[in-house]
């Protein structure tokens, strides 16, 4: 199949590999190679394409890069996932520049990001967070049913030993049809484009690149520890969001405000019109947000 | 024989078959099931022992993730195998009792909580200061016996909030703790307030002992 285009999604210029733990984390870049580096992290079951109209905007000023993390994309699979691993691959990327970097994350990168920056501060100039704010406050109900809750993940655990690749689907059509009931926003010709570069044709059909063991996750975090984590964050922050309600964003004020509350030197923006993939609704707005924010 | 847990497959040691009601030997940080030697002389039924993921003859995991809910799904494997066992831990692999025998109450009558290495894992709540990165720095800790992944060292970096265990602990059919005079987590004293958890003071040899009288009064053996 011809690979899809889109108004204004530029092909990345440059590709390569970073290892970390032992895994091929896959970078893909944008831009003057000399110019100062601005590293991208993508959400949740997305890859670094995610970021196709929007890195092109950045390269007239920035060497841009998007990676893929562990699991997503064209990274390779690993035996488990967590969030510290994660956290890993980012600094693993941002250690290859060989110059400090800006960090701009959407969704769970904007985590990524924030806490790379932590980790990490030497390598780290500012940080974009669009829209990765965490998940909103367990429920009581939730917190009470932690065990019953912990059954489940070991159901899932038990089954994942015959199914550790997705079933292919009979075309293209069917991956783009599941995308969009999630992400009803996103128009269908972005769709298109982002899906050929999240899925793979084989003998047996398409098939999703993204680890299905990614789902698989169980421990104590809780929400309440964004917050101590962020009031420890010495780069600056632009805190990003769409004005949309969305399937999973924006979090109301009053639960973003106090998580935002200790970051030392914060700004904020809103983007009209956008739900939560707020650089792929609203690229060139969000672009100008992130250049006039970023240090040159 | 060998167990399969997602990609990583598993040692599981049978070391006593026999009939009886059965037991499941879930080992320390850097262990394997080579210290339960002396367990089948102690039981009265058939004994197992699991080398974890990274452990023993165990695989290492690809791309180095340790963490006890995954130690848990090791543990449910092997307990999927046996069918109804109870449960004794040591160390992390006492931890990994605890989430087990509550995730799973219907199959475990009982656990065992004994200490060892790795049994208090990186406190009760996470430290913000440190860096994210320190669960993936073996030079931070003592060394790890040859063998064992050095990625294992993250099991001493895990926060274990008390609220987190006391779940676990209040879902569980039967917890015995193991007393011996030393240091105790703070996870380990919310599990032993749950109405159904028991501590002993003594040795090794006692509270098996005492697992044993609770697990064939439970009876539905293999």
């Amino acid at each position: 199949m011809v690979a899809p285009t889109f108004p204004g999604a530029v092909e990345p210029e440059r590709e390569r590999f970073v290892e970390s733990l032992g895994l091929r984390i896959h970078v893909v870049e944008w831009g003057d190679p000399a110019a100062p580096p601005v590293l991208l992290c993508h959400g949740f079951w997305d890859h670094a394409r995610s970021f196709a109209t929007l890195a092109p905007l950045l390269a007239e000023r920035f060497r841009v890069a998007a990676m893929d993390g562990s699991g997503h994309g064209d990274s390779d699979w690993a035996g488990a996932y967590m969030w510290a691993g994660h956290i890993h691959d980012v600094v693993a990327v941002l250690g290859s520049f060989g110059a400090p970097a800006h960090l701009v994350g959407h969704s769970m990168g904007g985590g990524h990001v924030t806490d790379a920056a932590r980790t990490a501060p030497e390598l780290v100039r500012q940080v974009v967070n669009i829209d990765g704010f965490g998940p909103p406050p367990l429920t009581p109900a939730e917190e009470a049913q932690v065990a019953e809750r912990f059954t489940g993940f070991l159901d899932q655990r038990r089954a994942a030993a015959s199914r550790l690749d997705w079933r292919p689907y009979p075309s293209l059509d069917h991956l783009i049809e599941r995308r969009r009931a999630q992400n009803p926003r996103l128009t269908p010709a972005w769709l298109r484009y982002f899906v050929f570069h999240a899925a793979r044709e084989t003998a047996a059909g398409w098939c999703w690149k993204a680890d299905p063991l990614l789902a698989h996750g169980f421990g104590p975090w809780r929400p309440d520890w964004i917050a101590p984590g962020y009031a420890r964050l010495r780069a600056p922050m632009l805190a990003v969001v769409g004005s949309e309600d969305d399937t999973w964003g924006p979090l109301p004020d009053a639960i973003i405000g106090p998580r935002l509350a200790g970051v030392a030197r914060l700004e904020r923006a809103t983007i009209a019109g956008a739900g939560h993939f707020v650089h792929v609704e609203r690229p060139r707005e969000t672009a100008r947000a992130i250049l006039d924010y970023l240090e040159p | 024989m060998r167990l399969r847990h997602a990609r990583t497959e598993l040692e599981l040691h049978e070391l006593s078959p026999r009939d009886g009601p059965a037991l499941l030997l879930l080992h320390a940080l850097g262990g394997s099931s080579a210290e339960w030697s002396e367990a089948p002389a102690l039981w009265p039924g058939p004994v197992f022992a699991l080398d974890f993921c990274g452990h023993g003859g165990s695989d290492w995991v690809r791309g180095g993730i340790y963490q006890p809910e995954m130690l848990a799904g090791d543990a449910d494997v092997a307990l999927a195998h046996v069918g109804v066992a109870a449960l004794a831990g040591a160390g992390v692999g006492a931890y990994v009792a605890l989430l087990l025998a509550g995730g799973r109450p219907e199959p475990v009558p009982a656990a065992l909580l004994l200490p060892g290495r790795g049994l208090a894992g990186g406190g009760p709540r996470p430290d913000f200061d440190r860096s994210m990165l320190t669960p993936f720095t073996p030079s931070a800790r003592p060394p790890l016996p040859a063998g064992c992944d050095p990625l294992c060292g993250a099991l001493e970096c895990d926060p274990r909030p008390p609220d987190y265990a006391a779940a676990f602990a209040a879902r569980a059919r039967r917890l015995v703790l193991l007393e011996d005079g030393d240091p105790r987590p703070p996870w380990w004293a919310a599990a032993q307030r749950a109405p159904t958890a028991e501590s002993l003071d003594g040795d090794v040899r006692r509270a098996l002992a005492r697992l044993a009288e609770i697990a064939t009064a439970h009876g539905g053996h293999r």
